[in-house]
């Protein structure tokens, strides 16, 4: 399999981002985390895709691949552990992806600011393992 | 915010500098030859930050009770498993692991833990320089490989980080960039 270009690395983070954004925009509507827990998560999400967006420069799509909730999200809404549990899977997938994305990077530039998403990320999943009442760090 | 930067710098800031800084310069190097571009100096450096955090920890477990001991042990756990995670990789690249000091002298360069406050604002500052250490060896390393293993070692320490500022009363993540934005 063709290696992949940064671009495509970054716009798959962007995709990621989205839904972090949509997840959250929708749980605060629904009272499904929160209030100042899921504002200060969603304000983060939205500077990250602020961010990817910026360094995608022209041609960037603004909301790729993420206009549709997803059924999961939607059964997630029903309760705010359901949410918390729905948000921390998604925040570990960000993890993972981050630090994929920081250590492939061909440009050495992105490196060291997408590892610095992926720690906040990291904290994210923190935060939502504490609401859920569970050890804040995996083992 | 700014008695707790002085404080910070009174208790842990400066305290860990010196540790972290003495980590780099005091440590015997890594044991072998290394190829050029191994990058196993690098990994020496980070193994050395990694035994003084198992120390600072123990340290830090000394003053702490209840949540904030659970916590404060089972990050020196994880630490002291990255620390053999970091030996094996250096064995790999034909290099020695460094040893580490001893307790006492770890103990010389930390600084007077009163309290819990005390100890976590040292823990915070420590994985702050932690976490730094890992990404920016994210960008350093030569190897993909090794880059990897960087980059999944440094989301364990923010995961610390957050830990260690929730305890404190502080939101997990400080803000949208950790350390630096794109």
């Amino acid at each position: 399999m063709a290696e992949r270009s940064d671009r495509e690395v970054l716009e798959d983070l962007l995709a990621l981002e989205s839904r972090l954004v949509s997840a959250y925009e929708a749980a605060l509507r629904r009272d499904a985390v929160e209030r100042s827990l899921g504002e200060e998560l969603l304000a983060q999400e939205r500077e990250h895709v602020a961010a990817l967006l910026k360094t995608l420069g022209s041609g960037a799509d603004r909301n790729p691949r993420a206009t549709v909730p997803s059924p999961e999200l939607t059964g997630a809404l029903g309760s705010r552990a359901a949410f918390a549990r729905f948000a921390e899977r998604l925040e570990a997938n960000a993890v993972t992806a981050y630090a994929q994305a920081a250590a492939s990077m061909r440009d050495p530039r992105l490196r060291q600011p997408l590892g610095s998403i992926m720690a906040c990320e990291a904290a994210h999943r923190v935060a939502l393992r504490d609401v859920l009442g569970e050890r804040p760090l995996v083992v | 915010m700014a008695p707790s930067l002085t404080r910070r710098e009174a208790l842990g800031g400066a305290a860990a500098a010196v540790l972290l800084a003495s980590c780099g310069g005091g440590d015997p190097p890594p044991g072998g030859a290394p190829k050029p571009g191994s990058g196993a100096a690098l990994f020496g450096s980070l193994l050395a930050l990694q035994h003084a955090a198992v120390a600072a920890y123990g340290a830090c477990a000394e003053v702490l009770r209840g949540r904030e001991l659970a916590v404060a042990r089972a990050i020196r756990e994880q630490e002291d498993a990255i620390a053999g995670r970091l030996a094996v990789v250096l064995r790999g690249l034909g290099v020695a692991p460094p040893a580490g000091r001893t307790r006492e002298e770890y103990q010389r360069t930390f600084p007077r833990l009163r309290s819990a406050a005390d100890a976590l604002h040292f823990a915070d500052d420590l994985e702050q320089r932690q976490l730094r250490a890992y990404l920016e060896a994210v960008a350093e390393f030569p190897a993909a490989g090794s880059r990897a293993t960087a980059a999944d070692i440094g989301a364990t320490q923010a995961a610390h980080l957050a830990a260690v500022r929730l305890l404190q009363g502080l939101p997990a993540a400080e803000g949208p960039f950790v350390t630096g934005a794109l």
